[in-house]
């Protein structure tokens, strides 16, 4: 299988992954039994599924209590802000840049 | 809701979408830019770089694709590879239409092509409200796609010097993805569906001990839907099926 041939078809694989699916659930969706309680839960547990892997993926490139402060302070100011204004853009900036300034002032 | 879907065509609700994609846009392109340094450095062109995230975009499965190619894997092994990473997205679909108003067949492609995991936690966090135009997702997915090749080419171009930078900045950018999924998370959420968030999160945690992170993340979502799925009690069933 040449270079190109093997991006090509995991484009296409990955695409397929998401298609197939995608045509299948417009039936799947109207119904109103276990899978679509199932099917509408799954949105919710992908995003704090999320959050739990890409914390920890954090988490683990130092972990010492600094690490821990920074991504307690990061996580209270986007909750903070996205209370305040339901603006997700800037509460993630905010929440971003509470972690980056609170590296800098925990910083040896 | 019928007033504001007949006031509202499908190139305003994509423009809108676009708009909110600024969050994703923000997260994406630091990512995309450390997939271009990364391509180069293990010896691919920009064009091929660029080449991978226009038609395979699906981010984590493509730092491990050109990490194996530039360990000299086999073609079938870098490919099976890829499609395990990516086989949590086999979910997305179907829940995704579960908040459309409708699915128009000719849009049902390009809705798919960008089901990435952040396009499909921003609409889905945006579906808890109100049902979701098809085309407010293309926008969505638009603004995402444009952030992930245009990252992906500047990295490729300019970013070898400075991949080595790790200052405060470049720290902020990685509480990018976390801070947006939190701002999701608080947008979505619903006090009945607690028990979800709670296991979805235990399970991948523990998952991590043993297995790597997107079979860990697949069974946490499992897991949390599985227990979303359980009938609703009758106090809290409207905000449970929400």
């Amino acid at each position: 299988m040449t270079w190109w041939g093997i991006v090509v078809a995991a484009g296409v694989g990955t695409f397929l992954i998401r298609y197939l699916p995608l045509l299948s659930g417009t039936r799947l969706a109207r119904g109103e039994g276990w899978l679509s309680r199932f099917l509408g839960a799954l949105g919710l547990a992908a995003i704090a599924a999320l959050i739990a892997l890409s914390m920890s993926d954090l988490w683990w490139q130092a972990p010492h209590w600094r690490g821990g402060v920074r991504l307690a302070l990061g996580a209270a100011a986007v909750l903070l802000v996205q209370r305040l204004t339901p603006n997700v853009g800037l509460a993630t900036l905010v929440g971003a840049g509470v972690y980056g300034a609170a590296g800098w002032a925990l910083a040896d | 809701m019928n007033l504001e879907r007949a006031t509202s065509s499908p190139w305003r609700s994509a423009g809108q979408g676009l708009r909110e994609s600024l969050s994703l846009v923000v997260g994406y392109a630091p990512i995309a830019f450390s997939f271009g340094v990364i391509a180069v450095q293990s010896g691919l062109t920009l064009w091929q770089a660029v080449g991978i995230s226009l038609l395979v975009f699906a981010g984590a499965s493509q730092f491990v694709m050109v990490a194996m190619m530039a360990a000299g894997s086999g073609g079938l092994t870098v490919l099976s590879a890829v499609l395990m990473m990516n086989l949590r997205h086999v979910f997305y679909g179907p829940a995704l239409a579960t908040r459309l108003v409708a699915l128009p067949r000719r849009l049902a492609p390009w809705l798919a092509f960008g089901l990435t995991d952040e396009v499909f936690a921003t609409a889905m966090a945006k579906g808890a409200s109100r049902p979701l135009e098809p085309a407010w997702c293309l926008g969505l997915a638009s603004g995402a796609y444009l952030a992930w090749v245009g990252g992906t080419a500047l990295g490729a171009s300019v970013g070898a010097g400075w991949a080595n930078d790790r200052g405060y900045v470049a720290q902020a950018l990685d509480f990018v993805l976390p801070a947006l999924f939190l701002a999701l998370l608080a947008q979505a959420w619903r006090c009945a569906r607690w028990p979800v968030v709670a296991v979805a999160a235990s399970v991948t945690l523990l998952g991590m001990v043993w297995w790597p992170g997107h079979v860990a993340m697949l069974l946490g979502m499992l897991a949390g839907a599985t227990v979303g799925s359980r009938r609703p009690r009758a106090g809290c069933s409207q905000e449970a099926m929400t």
